[in-house]
């Protein structure tokens, strides 16, 4: 079946990453995986670290490790304001990894409900996540 | 003793060789100023569409929010200054600029019966502040010149702390908003409470500095009570995180509007 395509825009502090014309927006929400199709209800969405996948049509799929972020979508088009988000053809394990020991040393130290802990428990999702779609 | 002819071209290759000095520092300094414009034109669409979103989810989220970063304090007593500008005291009037703006707004201020709290970004207004005897809350100094995100959430993080724990019932930012090279101009703006900060004065209409995001998103949002808008989770949850990342994000960007005028200016 032939979709209707829409624009999306994925923004970051470092600049665009992604603005072109999709079928499909797929990510993940705090409350779960989500697909955005053209003329989708107006939505306001906290995300969460997945991969994030832009499908230009049912063969073309650009994908990308998609840190926490937000979604707004209006009448015509969506924009999604993430942290971090990188091709997996640029994502380097051996670093990720590091990270992840890194964050995971961290929560061994935090104390049981300190801004500490949410950071680092963040921050190893984050990692933990990026490498799957590294290794993908 | 009159000048040999071998005087005057020893004098002409240190005059060029001057020129040469000169030559390269002027490439180092446009090198820089192009840097720091790239940085802050990047930057500023994803800035402005983090605010329009606190904008969106604080009207709808209501009035009594449960978190302590959302909560209006019932009384302003003190009203926390951040003043950013840079570590170098060479950019003309780039840093007293700011400096007299904070104090010209800390005595309106005290004749209002509120107390101050200053805290500054960048030697020069921490040591300004220092010279006239005023007491400085904390100072983070280092980075003026290629300031980093981590620069501001440390920033953000020390700040909030304060709103939270109430030694400040308010947060202004004062900082050199870049216009182009020869131009600045100081900004003041309101990050806390979200109920008086600047953001929600902001209208429907898109910033004017968010000149890389020219289209107006808020046009296709329906006006008045109730636009049918999904909320995943609900709006204080998402507030919970975007407030934070709005103060974090809001300083970074006067850290990087700040930098990119002192390149300009200097």
């Amino acid at each position: 079946m032939a979709h209707t395509n829409f624009r999306v825009e994925v923004l970051t502090p470092e600049g665009q990453v992604f603005n072109d014309e999709v079928e499909l927006v797929s990510t993940r929400t705090a409350v779960g995986s989500i697909g955005i199709l053209a003329h989708h209800a107006p939505v306001l969405a906290m995300l969460e670290p997945t991969e994030l996948r832009l499908y230009k049509s049912e063969s073309e799929v650009v994908r990308f490790a998609q840190a926490e972020g937000y979604m707004q979508v209006t009448g015509d088009d969506v924009m999604l304001l993430v942290e971090e988000a990188h091709p997996p053809s640029e994502l380097d394990s051996g670093q990720l990894r590091d990270r992840l020991q890194q964050a995971e040393r961290e929560l061994q130290d935090a104390g049981d409900d300190t801004e500490r802990r949410r950071v680092a428990e963040r921050d190893k999702r984050r990692w933990e996540t990026f490498l799957e779609v590294a290794s993908a | 003793m009159p000048a040999t002819q071998r005087d005057v071209r020893d004098r002409i290759s240190s005059v060029k060789n001057i020129q040469k000095i000169t030559r390269a520092m002027e490439m180092v300094a446009a090198a820089r100023l192009r840097r720091a414009e790239q940085r802050i034109e990047a930057l500023r669409p994803y800035a402005s569409a983090i605010r329009r979103m606190t904008r969106q989810a604080a009207e709808a989220a209501g009035d009594l929010p449960r978190l302590p970063i959302l909560q209006e304090h019932p009384e302003t007593r003190n009203v926390g200054l951040l003043l950013v500008a840079g570590d170098r005291g060479l950019a003309g009037a780039f840093n007293s600029n700011i400096v007299r703006a904070g104090v010209a707004a800390a005595r309106e201020q005290e004749s209002e019966g509120r107390e101050t709290s200053y805290y500054a970004s960048g030697r020069r207004p921490a040591s300004s502040l220092t010279f006239r005897g005023l007491e400085l809350k904390q100072s983070f100094t280092g980075f003026s010149d290629r300031p980093a995100y981590a620069d501001a959430r440390r920033i953000a993080e020390s700040l909030m702390a304060a709103y939270v724990d109430e030694e400040v019932d308010r947060l202004d930012i004062f900082y050199n908003g870049y216009i182009s090279p020869l131009s600045q101009v100081v900004r003041r703006e309101t990050l806390l409470p979200l109920q008086q900060a600047t953001v929600l004065e902001e209208g429907s209409e898109d910033e004017s500095d968010s000149e890389g995001d020219e289209r107006s998103r808020d046009g296709a949002q329906p006006e008045g009570p109730g636009p049918l808008v999904e909320y995943e989770p609900d709006p204080e949850e998402i507030l919970g995180r975007l407030v934070p990342d709005y103060v974090e994000i809001s300083i970074y960007r006067a850290l990087l509007e700040s930098t990119a005028s002192e390149h300009g200016r200097g």
